[in-house]
Formats: C-alpha cells, structure tokens, sequence
C-alpha cells in the first residue's frame, strides 16, 4: 500500500521534472526551421555603402534609407516590418559582401501589439554610434586630406614636369643645330 | 493547322504566322469581320475562347484587342489581334459571347477595366471593379492613381450613401410574393470564401444564381506595371496563395520567350518539383475543403497535417512557406546547396502522404454519407466542358483529356514519363476523387524529376549550386509573349507586352481559370436544393484570389 502510494507521488513528482510540450516555446524554437528562412532584417552598417539598390528593388516600398552625415555610405536602409513581405528581393540586389542587408536565417521573432502606434514603430533601425560616425568622418578628412594632398603634388609635379619638358624642348631646340652640326663632324 | 490558316486568310488579315507549334497568329485588319472570323473558325472546331485581352497604345490611338481562342480536343490555337479605336466614344467591337458563350465574363472583364464596349453582349454591366471606379477604366494608361485617390477621399461620403440608397431601394422591390426570396450565400459563408452569390429561391428550390465577384480585387495586372521584371514575381505569386509556384512559372517564361533566354536543365527540373509541389499542397487544401464545405472538418485538418510536410520542403528552398517568390525569370532563385538534404526533406513529406493515403481512401473516399449526396450531383458533360471552356481538373473529371503539361510541354514536362488522368462521370463526387488522383501523379513526378537530378549532377552534368539561374538582361526588348501552365485549377496564361528598352512590364495579362468555374455556378445550381449549394461550389474548387486577380 505505501509502496503504492509513494510509487505513484514519485511519478507525479517525474512528471514535473519532464519537458513538457506545452511549455515549449515555439517563438523561439519552431517546428520546423529553414537554414535560409526570411525573417527579420539584420542591417549591417558597417558594410553598407548606400548605394540604394535595396530601396530600389523593394515591391512593397518598405525599406526608407536614413540619411547620415557621411560620403560614404551617406545612407542607410531601415526597414518598415508592417509594410515588408519578407520577398528577401533586398538581400539579392545587396552587392556588398557579406550582405548588407540580410533576411535568411533570420529571426522569426516578429510580434508586435497590433495597436497603429505599435505598428507604427515596428521598424528594423540602424543604430549607429556617434563614436563610429565621428571615427568614419575623421577618417573621410584625412583620406580628403590625404586625396587634396596627393592631387596637390600630383599637380605641383605635374606642372614641374611641364615646365621641365617645356625648358628641355626650348634647350633642345636650341641646341639641336649645334648638335646636328657635330653629328656631321 | 492548316485549315485554320486557310480559314483565316479568307478573310482581310494583315498577317497569319505560325507561333509555337500549338498556336496561329493573326492580326485582323477590319474589326468589323471579328464576329464572321468566330463563327467560321467555329466550324473548324475552335469552340472555347480562352481570354480577351486589350492592350492600350495611347501615342498610337488605338487598343488592340487580342482574342485567345483554343480547340482543347485538337490542341489548336489561335491568337487573333484587332485594332480599335481608343476614344471612348468610338471604343466598341462586336461582341463574340453569343458565338463562344466562355467569352462572357472575360468580356465583362474588358469593358469594366478599359471601356471596350461589347456590342451585342447579352448584359454588359460593371463587372469586377468597386463601384468608385465605375466608368473611369482604371487599367488604362492615362488613368491618374493619385487623382483617383484624392477623388476618393473626397467623395467618400457620397459613394457610401449610394450603396444606402440602393440597399433602400432593393427593400422596396424585392417583394414578399409566393415563397420567392433572395438570399445572400456569403462572403461569410464559412465555406464561400469572399464570393457573394444570389440565389434566388422559391421555397428550397434555386432558380436562378448570380455571383457578385470582385470583393478580393487587387489589380494585380496593372500594379505588376509599375514593379520591375524581378519584382513583378511577387505580384504575381498573389494570384492566390494555395498554388502560388505556378503563377510564377508562366510569368517567367513569358519573360525568357522575350529575352530570347533558355533556361538551364537543371532550372527546368527544379521548376517541375517546385510547381508540383505546389499543386499538391494546393490540392491538399481542395480536398479537404470539399468535405469542409459539407460540415465535416475531420478531413481538412488531416489534409492540412499532410500539407505541413509539403511546406517544409517549399520553406527549405525558399525560405518562405507560403509566399515563396522561388522562381525568376532566368531559372530558380535560390541554388541547391545541400541537394541530398532537400531531396530527404520531400521524401518525408511524400512518407507521410504514403502513410494516411490508405485511411483517406477508406474513410474519406469511400465514404457512403458522401458518395449518396455527392454521385450524380451536378453532372458536366463533354459539350458542358468544350463550350463553358472548363480546365483542369474539372475538366478531366469529366473525361476530357486536356493538360497543358502535355499538350504543350513547358520546363521538364516532355522528359518525364505522365499521363492525363481522368475520371467518366463528371459529377461532384468525380471532381473530388480527381484531387486525389492527381496528387499521387504530382508525387510521381516529383520523384521522377528528384532522379534526373541526382542523375545529372552524378555525371557532371549539373551544377545545383551555379546552374539555377540564367544572366537576364537589365533592359527588355519590345516583344510579345503568350505562355501557358496547367496551374492547380487549370489552365493558367499570361500574355505580356514589351516595350523597347524597358524595365517594367507595359501591360501584363493574367487568365486564372476560376473565372470560367464561377461562371458556370450560374447553370451549375439552379434546379438543386438549398443544401446542394457548398457540395457544388467546394466540388468546382473555386478560389477567389485568381477569380478577382
């Protein structure tokens, strides 16, 4: 009788322990899961160079490029996840390598509350920090800097070597009779 | 052929040429002669007019008007061109409905979209379109979208109160004589889907059935106008979700015929298993649905199980399960980086089917509830098929042998060893047990296409990762193509229009076979009872995304 009686609490107590199904969360752990399932943005900013394909190609009109005070990329793309239908034609179109923009192994985590300011909040933005965009400018001068240097000397050697071929052709042509008076001799 | 042609060239053509070897060309220069050119091509045997398809040149004032008609037991076609006026006054042509009745609703189609007037239709109505476009012709190429819009805005208020007034005024006519009423079955009708149909009764006896389409109108032709060649896939997979591999198999074959591009083997297998399992998961949700719309929902949710394994595989190429977007013009978008993988994904979804086909067959298929209501029910006959034009499987269900697949093998089809398959009888229970039938076909020759591939790419002839897709050009040619694919429903084809240089479509038209199947609900219903009505429409596999479009 107790024997019974503690055999059957100690499977109660077993089942407890057990993972349950309906426990299990399937937002995070679906079913079934693609390797290459479209699912939520990841917009790598540090690769992109704003060239606007994505925002070109987009059916939907989804994606809405974010101006930065930078040359290059002087935008970046963010993405309206009410509006996309994860087509992933953006991800295609992407030329950079590793993808800019990227759909495929995505996350499915994609809830939002449903409300119109919710939705209209339900953005994949691109948070760069000011570090980074301060870093990127600094170096956008000095390559300016470098460039307007480069051009400067370029131009300054250029001209010296105009002015040098000038004066050499104006030597040469002055010595050229002499010369060919001596080849003569 | 050949007697076409001869038919044809009784008459003033500017030019009759062979197109595709199924098809004939013409161009008729007087569009007076349209209705004597129907009746004499009648006599040859062209008695189903496929679609009517106009397309607008504005800078040329004129509409040409493109007439596809078929022979669906001789597999000849014809496409025949006329030039209209496109002033809106002088914008008529004779219409071919009393001719060829399947031209009916397509003419509709014309006349709400861009104001051909049909002379002699026997009921030329709007048709499709919401009433705020009545009369404005939004697929033309001078209709303003933003000006619309605007309009709208304004005038919501006015647009509304119309619909009151005719609610208003239907209460006053509609009368409470004998036992007549009008009864209103959907768009909430768990088993209508967004369709209205009128039925008109006395008693429990229909009399007459109108369906009131147009509730899922998107215009998907004209918005694939304003997207460019890639992106116009994802237009048109919307044609409707349960097949949506299909749609985008026809759209880009229409667009390597103008490229001048062929695609590689290997694409053109792959399009076969992704097009058929389309087709399966698509009829997966047919079958059920046919029992679902006899209040047994047992059966749906079995197929529904079955149809998750299928999606599996669809979500492992693409990513996406419903809404794929797998292929493009140029072949297959995504290349087949672990092809074993994949090929044992599909293979576990066809066990599956395998393993519940016995208890379908026992307990769905034989069913005696079913087979009682269902036999002998609303009965297509082979001259019912011919002249209403029905496709597909509806068709096959009553005996015709017409499959695209066959009769003008597109991607892999001529290669693979298939048959038409077919029932006798033609009634509803026939038009079920045809679903079935032609699933267990889709998976053979899903496994047929499956062994080619491994047998290309074991003799080097294959590259699953390099060979899915073709360079396009950035830039179209002018051109005009016509391509045709045995979609889950029927016949689907696509007629686009190209102009020089251009990145978007200029006009793309897309004919889904349901529009035929709702038509033939306005015969197919009166003389039944009340009760009859879901068994009949579930048994015609309506869907109404590819009926709006």
């Amino acid at each position: 009788m107790l024997f019974e009686i503690s055999e059957k609490m100690i499977r109660v107590l077993k089942a407890f322990t057990e993972p349950r199904i309906a426990t299990k969360d399937i937002v995070k752990e679906p079913a079934h899961k693609s390797p290459i399932f479209r699912g939520r943005h990841e917009i790598k900013w540090d690769v992109c160079i704003g060239c606007d394909a994505c925002n070109k190609i987009c059916p939907v009109d989804a994606i809405k490029m974010k101006p930065l005070p930078l040359k290059k990329p002087n935008k970046v793309p963010e993405v309206n996840l009410a509006i996309c239908i994860f087509c992933g034609l953006c991800e295609d179109v992407c030329p950079t390598k590793p993808k800019a923009i990227k759909l495929s192994g995505g996350d499915i985590e994609m809830i939002t509350e449903g409300t119109p300011e919710a939705l209209e909040n339900f953005w994949v933005r691109v948070e760069i920090p000011e570090e980074w965009i301060e870093k990127k400018k600094k170096e956008e001068e000095e390559k300016a800097r470098k460039k307007a240097e480069m051009m400067a000397k370029k131009k300054a050697e250029a001209e010296a070597k105009k002015k040098a071929q000038a004066s050499k052709a104006q030597n040469e042509s002055k010595k050229s009779a002499p010369a060919q008076k001596g080849d003569e001799k | 052929m050949e007697r076409i042609k001869e038919v044809l060239n009784n008459f003033d053509m500017e030019y009759v040429e062979d197109y595709k070897p199924t098809w004939v060309k013409a161009k008729l220069k007087n569009k007076d002669d349209i209705t004597k050119v129907v009746k004499a091509l009648k006599e040859v045997g062209i008695r189903s007019c496929s679609t009517v398809s106009p397309t607008d040149f504005p800078e040329e004032n004129r509409m040409e008007i493109n007439y596809f008609l078929e022979d669906i037991v001789n597999k000849k076609n014809v496409w025949l061109k006329v030039d209209i006026d496109r002033d809106l006054d002088k914008c008529e042509i004779d219409s071919i409905t009393p001719i060829l009745e399947s031209a009916d609703y397509h003419e509709l189609e014309s006349y709400s979209t861009f104001g051909v007037k049909f002379k002699g239709h026997p009921n030329l109505r709007y048709f499709l379109i919401s009433r705020d476009y009545y009369g404005k012709f939004p697929f033309r190429k001078d209709f303003d979208w933003e000006e619309h819009e605007k309009h709208l805005i304004e005038n919501v208020n006015a647009i509304a109160e119309e619909f009151f007034e005719e609610y208003e005024e239907n209460e006053k006519t509609v009368g409470h004589e004998d036992s007549r009423t009008v009864l209103h079955w959907g768009p909430t009708h768990p088993a209508s889907g967004p369709i209205r149909l009128k039925v008109y009764t006395n008693g429990e006896n229909i009399e007459k059935v109108e369906p009131d389409i147009g509730y899922v109108w998107r215009a998907l032709e004209k918005l694939s106008e304003r997207k460019d060649f890639i992106g116009t896939i994802v237009a048109v997979e919307r044609v409707c979700f349960m097949d949506n591999t299909n749609p985008m198999i026809c759209y880009a074959q229409a667009v390597e015929e103008i490229a001048g591009k062929e695609i590689t083997p290997f694409a053109k297998y792959m399009r076969v298993i992704l097009g058929e399992l389309g087709r399966t998961v698509s009829h997966l949700i047919s079958m059920g649905g046919f029992f679902g719309t006899m209040g047994l929902q047992t059966f749906l949710m079995w197929c529904l199980d079955v149809r998750e394994y299928f999606l599996d595989a669809l979500e492992d190429y693409s990513g996406a399960r419903i809404a794929t977007a797998c292929i493009e013009p140029g072949g297959v978008r995504y290349p087949l980086n672990d092809y074993k993988a994949w090929f044992e994904e599909i293979n576990k979804a066809i066990e599956k089917w395998e393993k519940t086909k016995p208890d379908i067959e026992d307990i769905f298929l034989k069913n005696p509830l079913m087979t009682t209501r269902a036999k002998n029910k609303g009965i297509f006959s082979h001259e019912d098929v011919i002249d209403n034009y029905l496709q597909g499987p509806i068709a096959r269900a009553s005996g015709v042998k017409t499959d695209v697949r066959i009769d003008e093998p597109y991607a892999a089809y001529g290669e693979l060893k298939m048959d038409y398959v077919t029932c006798e009888n033609g009634d509803a229970r026939d038009r079920l047990e045809i679903i079935y039938k032609e699933i267990n076909q889709s998976i053979d020759l899903i496994k047929q296409a499956m062994v080619k591939i491994e047998e290309g790419i074991e003799k080097g002839e294959m590259d699953p990762k390099k060979d899915h897709l073709v360079k396009m050009p950035r830039r179209m040619p002018a051109g005009e193509a016509v391509s045709r694919v045995e979609w889950a429903r029927g016949e689907m084809l696509m007629h686009l229009v190209t102009t020089e240089k251009s990145t978007n479509p200029y006009r793309l038209k897309i004919k889904a076979p349901s529009v035929n199947h709702t038509r033939m609900l306005e015969k197919l219903i009166p003389g039944h009872s009340l009760s009859d009505i879901p068994l009949l429409y579930g048994s015609m596999h309506i869907c109404q995304g590819d009926l709006d479009r």
